[in-house]
């Protein structure tokens, strides 16, 4: 029921009109009129209350949705005051429509009375226009003419629907017209003709008669509205009237309905109420059973499974508090396995669809243990039959005597296999796994016999037989893990291990049978027992013995060479203890005692090659080295022992040792300070002379830095580095005498030097150093030095000495020799005899002094006036030694020949005189007849020439060869040859100068032949 | 033109030597070449100087026309000697000989690097020494052209 909405339509301003007219013309209907408008308001109300009353109705009814019957009163009650309400909408609205038509009518009537007024106005306002002649009285005549015909619009319009009215609306009209004709004309005879003669149109009867037909018609048509008006009234009053009456029994009906639904409503709550008070009351008293109740778990839980109510008995049970529990799924004590599954869920969906499920299960309590229970699930519902959730009660199993059910749990809670057999081979219980291993159903198992499923070696086992009881029989298989061949449903085979183990029941002695597919492990040890085999193929070929010992000390693996080795067969070997064929040192390293276990005991051993003495079967003993090596084997960890024999390698170590010690003796005994230095530069070995040198005690230096006793120079030789090895450093110090300092322990210095070898030693290259003491040495050398610059020094003086001396001794000789010359050239003959000869004799004196002193300045002036050797042609020497010669040449008469002559190194000066002084000498010392002379020169070696110079002069006697090279020697008195006697010793100087050496060939009277020795170039 | 052509007008030549044993024997072998030859002698280099400066006691001294050069002199040493007249404009014309006994390479340089006109090493033999005296005649003042001499200043 909406609300009225206002609409803008005719009626509207109508209303609006009719209100104000109503209150102008309050005589009419002021009571319909206010009363109309309250019953609007009144029907909005009613409208509004039935509204609220139905929304009411629906909240009441959605809260006691189930009593079905007050919905139904409801729309009952709801569909009765929207009829009650229609209705008295619509009468108010007929009432309203009504009290129109009545304001209606009183607008017409005013709309009459209007034109009456008119009328009569405008005779009036001519009338006075015409007596006083003023405008504004003919102004006001046209206004109400104006306004006059405004009504009569008006009016024709208002009055469209009464027939009646319009049938007198022309007359009207025309009257109207024709009074406004009449005061028109009126007015156009006073304008024309005066006032007199208006006065007399005026007067005119018409003009009265006219006045009254008007009064006529408007009285008519205003009877006729009235009447009207009275019926419209009675109509309106009568209207409203119902309409009140039609209000006050709606409302009342409203509110009839509204406490009637007030108490209905108030009597399902208090209802309710009471329900729910009993309902509390009722779940107290459950709760505080179920409290009570110890030894149960009782448990609700919603639909879902969650868990709604603990009791102290799931509390007990499981160790959980209700507040840790309640509000999360019952799921959370099954087992991981069972949650994966979703056991819980198929539980309660079993539950709802048997009511109720018992089962029997392992759960786990929050802390991981586990506990068995026997539970009984029951779907709660409603009143309806609704699913509300789910009771659950649970009984502990584990503290329960009952052990077949305790048992069952753990049966089917076990990994393997598990089976129960009786007495009779029958199966009378097994688990899951068992369903899964051999691929039947439980009950395709159960009562059948266990040969069904184990075909041979399990029934067999059980039985009591004469010989021995159940239980006796039973007690021989316990514990020992059987291996046998299962049957699954399809036929297929495989390997399994069985482990049983007895139970006591009411109906005798039952077995348990774990078991356990052993198809992996069957296969593993297939590949292990080929492992084996490949090993067994490994030990066989090696090299060495090879020997494996259990952790007694068992022989359980041996080789060929093995058998070899120690002269056993193979089988006289194993199981022998190793201490028959290794007596000391081997078994009791393999003991694992208190200090450490087998395992540590072996890693100690593994990887060090231990010597041993080994034992042959024929009781020869021989060395070994064993390397111990781990095997682990089903039985516990093996060790395999490579056995090597030794001998060969001990004999090496023992020469070694003998060497090393001959070799130490050596070090020892050796003159010179022997220290043998390893590659990082320490001392590892020294002698008593190394002690004695350098001041220190053996220990003192053993293991220092050889720098400390040589600073420089020895450790830097024998540094690997980059650019070479060790040994590379090594080899270029070796055979060389390196001279370094070295210093003592006093901290003095003493110049040594090193000889360095090598010596290969275990841990590299070691290298032995000879460190000789050259103090001496070095001494002597200095002096040597010295003494040689000495000479030099002295040679130098001695040469100058010569220089200067026969320098300077030439010039008062020459005065001497002058004038002695001088004295003979003038005086000669003058004085007497004796003076002559006097004269004769120091003139001679003087010119063998000058001659003397000459040949003494030329032999001293080939050391210090001597050029560089450079190389020059003997042949052109030759050639300039014949120019300087070749008057004595000339005059003698002499051959000089010569071979071609090389190029050699020498000074070219010096070898001019050597020549010239030979070939002189062969001049002037010649024979009888011509003097020939010959110079030729031979190669010796690779660098020396021998040059001869041959002549056929008077030779020269053997046992002068020598003395004719000395200074001044003469072999000849001055009378018979002249000469001082140098020649030959300048010669044999330029010639050693050269390097060389000068010799005599000769024979007296045969001639000589001079040879020396002069460098090729 | 040569000197010796000027008949009438003897040939000056300046010694100076200090041994007086070479004096007398230059002397002598100079008679025995040229006996136009006048030898005026100077025992060291100050008095060579003074004599060719016309210094003190030789203000009258003639103008040489060769001069006979001893090196090792005692005072003032012949080198010396040489580089003053060889530098000195008015004495430097005169040919400047150097006669002496020693024949390093030395002396010879440097004595002609002081613009020597010619090194002579003296023979040790007489006859050697006379010979070369001749030899000093025939060659620079017989056969070589000398410098007018200037004016006496």
């Amino acid at each position: 029921m909406r609300m009225r909405t206002l609409r803008a339509d005719t009626r509207t301003p109508h209303l609006a009109d009719a209100d104000t007219v109503a209150t102008k013309s309050a005589n009419l209907s002021p009571v319909s009129g206010r009363f109309l408008s309250q019953g609007r308001f009144a029907g909005f109300l009613l409208a509004g209350v039935g509204a609220v009353g139905r929304c009411i109705a629906s909240a009441l009814a959605f809260a006691t949705s189930l009593n079905a019957r007050t919905p139904l009163v409801f729309v009952a009650a709801a569909l009765i005051v929207l009829f009650v309400g229609g209705f008295s909408y619509r009468v108010v609205d007929e009432a309203g429509k009504s009290d129109a038509l009545v304001r209606h009518s009183h607008r017409v009537l005013q709309n009459i009375e209007h034109l009456r007024l008119a009328a009569v106005s405008i005779e009036s306002n001519s009338r006075a226009y015409i007596i006083t002649g003023e405008p504004a009285y003919d102004e006001a005549r046209r206004a109400v003419i104006a306004g006059m015909q405004r009504d009569l619009a008006t009016l024709r319009e208002r009055t469209i629907d009464n027939a009646a009215q319009q049938r007198r609306l022309p007359a009207l009209e025309r009257l109207l017209a024709e009074r406004v004709q009449l005061s028109d004309t009126a007015i156009a005879v006073w304008r024309s003709a005066g006032f007199s003669a208006a006065v007399n149109a005026t007067r005119a009867e018409r003009n009265f008669a006219l006045g009254a037909e008007l009064d006529t018609v408007s009285r008519t048509m205003r009877n006729e509205e009235l009447r009207l008006l009275a019926l419209r009234a009675d109509d309106s009053k009568r209207r409203v009237e119902q309409a009140r009456m039609t209000v006050i029994f709606a409302a009342l009906l409203a509110a009839l309905i509204a406490a009637a639904a007030g108490w209905r409503v108030y009597r399902d709550s208090s209802q309710r109420r009471a329900a729910e008070r009993d309902l509390r009351l009722s779940e107290d008293q459950y709760q505080a059973l179920v409290q009570g109740v110890e030894d149960h778990a009782i448990l609700m839980l919603d639909p879902t499974g969650v868990i709604v109510s603990w009791n102290t008995g799931a509390e007990r049970m499981t160790g959980s508090r209700a507040e840790d529990v309640v509000g999360k799924n019952v799921s959370i004590f099954s087992l991981p396995e069972d949650r994966r599954s979703g056991a819980a869920a198929n539980i309660l969906r079993l539950a709802t669809a048997n009511g109720s499920h018992q089962v029997q299960g392992v759960r786990m309590r929050r802390n991981g243990t586990l506990f068995h229970v026997s539970s009984t699930f029951s779907a709660v519902r409603d009143a309806k039959g609704g699913l509300r959730g789910f009771s659950v009660i649970s009984r502990d199993l584990s503290a329960s005597a009952e052990a077949g059910a305790k048992y069952r749990g753990l049966l089917e809670a076990a990994p393997d296999a598990m089976v129960v057999v009786n007495q009779s081979g029958q199966i009378i219980l097994l688990n899951v796994q068992a369903e899964k291993q051999f691929g039947y159903r439980r009950d395709e198992l159960v009562g059948q016999p266990v040969t069904n499923i184990i075909p041979e070696g399990f029934a067999e086992r059980l039985i009591a037989d004469g010989v021995r009881s159940a239980a006796d029989a039973l007690a021989q298989q316990i514990g020992t893990g059987i291996e046998l061949i299962a049957l699954r449903k399809d036929g297929s085979e495989f390997p399994i291990e069985m482990m049983l183990s007895p139970l006591e029941s009411p109906d005798g002695v039952l077995v348990t049978a774990a078991i356990r597919n052993i198809s992996v492990r069957k296969a593993a040890e297939k590949v292990l027992a080929q492992m084996e085999g490949r090993y067994r193929g490994l030990l066989e070929a090696a090299p060495d013995a090879m020997v494996v010992v259990d952790q007694f000390g068992e022989i359980v693996l041996l080789n060929v060479q093995a058998e070899k080795q120690f002269g056993y067969r193979r089988d006289e070997l194993l199981g022998q203890n190793v201490k028959n064929i290794i007596p000391q040192g081997f078994a009791e390293r393999l003991v694992a005692d208190g200090l450490r276990s087998a395992a540590e005991a072996l890693a100690q051993q593994i990887g060090t090659g231990i010597e041993l003495t080994a034992l042959r079967k024929d009781g020869s003993k021989f060395p070994i080295e064993l390397m111990l090596s781990p095997l682990d084997g089903p039985e516990g960890v093996l060790v395999t022992a490579a056995i090597r024999n030794i001998s060969i390698r001990k004999n090496a170590e023992r020469h070694i040792a003998q060497m090393e010690g001959r070799y130490r003796g050596l070090l020892e005994a050796a003159p010179d300070a022997m220290v043998v230095v390893n590659q990082a530069g320490e001392i590892v070995l020294l002698n008593l002379q190394a002690e004695k040198q350098f001041g220190y005690s053996r220990n003192e230096l053993l293991g220092q830095k050889v720098t400390n006793i040589i600073p420089d120079g020895f450790a830097e030789r024998l540094v690997a580095d980059g650019l070479r090895s060790a040994e590379e450093a090594l080899a270029q110090q070796i055979g060389m005498g390196i001279e370094l300092i070295a210093l003592r322990k006093d901290g003095s210095e003493f110049p040594i030097e090193l000889m360095l070898s090598p010596l290969g030693g275990a841990e590299g290259i070691l290298v032995t150093t000879a460190i000789r003491d050259i103090t001496a040495r070095k001494m002597a050398e200095a002096q040597l030095l010295q003494n040689v610059e000495e000479l030099n020094r002295s040679n130098e003086e001695l040469g100058q000495f010569a220089y200067i001396a026969s320098h300077d001794l030439q010039e008062p000789l020459r005065m001497v020799a002058s004038y002695t010359r001088l004295l003979s050239r003038r005086y000669k003959g003058r004085l007497d005899a004796q003076a002559d000869e006097f004269i004769d004799f120091a003139e001679d004196g003087a010119n063998r002094m000058q001659r003397l002193i000459q040949d003494l300045l030329a032999y001293s002036r080939i050391g210090t006036r001597g050029e560089e050797r450079r190389e020059i042609s003997s042949e052109l020497a030759l050639g300039h030694a014949l120019m300087n010669l070749r008057g004595a040449i000339e005059e003698s008469g002499a051959i000089v020949t010569h071979d071609p002559l090389p190029l050699i190194l020498g000074d070219e000066t010096q070898l001019i005189q050597l020549f010239q002084n030979l070939v002189a000498n062969a001049i002037k010392y010649q024979g009888p007849g011509v003097p020939k002379i010959h110079v030729s020169a031979v190669l010796d070696g690779a660098k020396k020439w021998v040059f001869s110079v041959n002549d056929n002069g008077l030779g020269i006697d053997a046992q002068y060869f020598e003395k004719i090279f000395g200074m001044f020697q003469r072999l000849h008195r001055r009378e018979e040859f002249d000469g001082t006697g140098i020649g030959l010793a300048i010669c044999k100087k330029i010639v050693e100068r050269h390097g060389g050496a000068i010799t005599v060939e000769s024979q007296a009277g045969h001639g000589s032949t001079f040879r020396f020795v002069l460098t090729a170039a | 033109m040569a000197v010796s052509e000027i008949v009438g007008v003897p040939i000056e030549v300046l010694l100076v030597e200090d041994s007086l044993g070479d004096v007398r024997l230059t002397q002598e072998a100079f008679r025995d070449a040229n006996s136009n030859v006048r030898i005026h002698v100077a025992h060291d280099g100050v008095e060579a100087m003074a004599f060719l400066r016309r210094d003190g006691a030789f203000s009258a001294a003639p103008r040489p026309d060769l001069i006979l050069l001893d090196l090792n002199l005692p005072k003032m040493d012949g080198r010396e000697v040489l580089a003053c007249i060889k530098g000195d404009e008015s004495l430097k014309l005169i040919p400047t000989i150097i006669l002496t006994t020693s024949d390093s390479e030395a002396d010879i340089v440097r004595s002609y690097e002081l613009q020597a006109n010619c090194y002579l090493s003296k023979p040790v033999q007489l006859d050697g020494f006379e010979s070369l005296v001749k030899s000093i005649n025939d060659f620079w003042l017989t056969k070589a052209k000398l410098p007018q001499q200037p004016p006496i200043a």
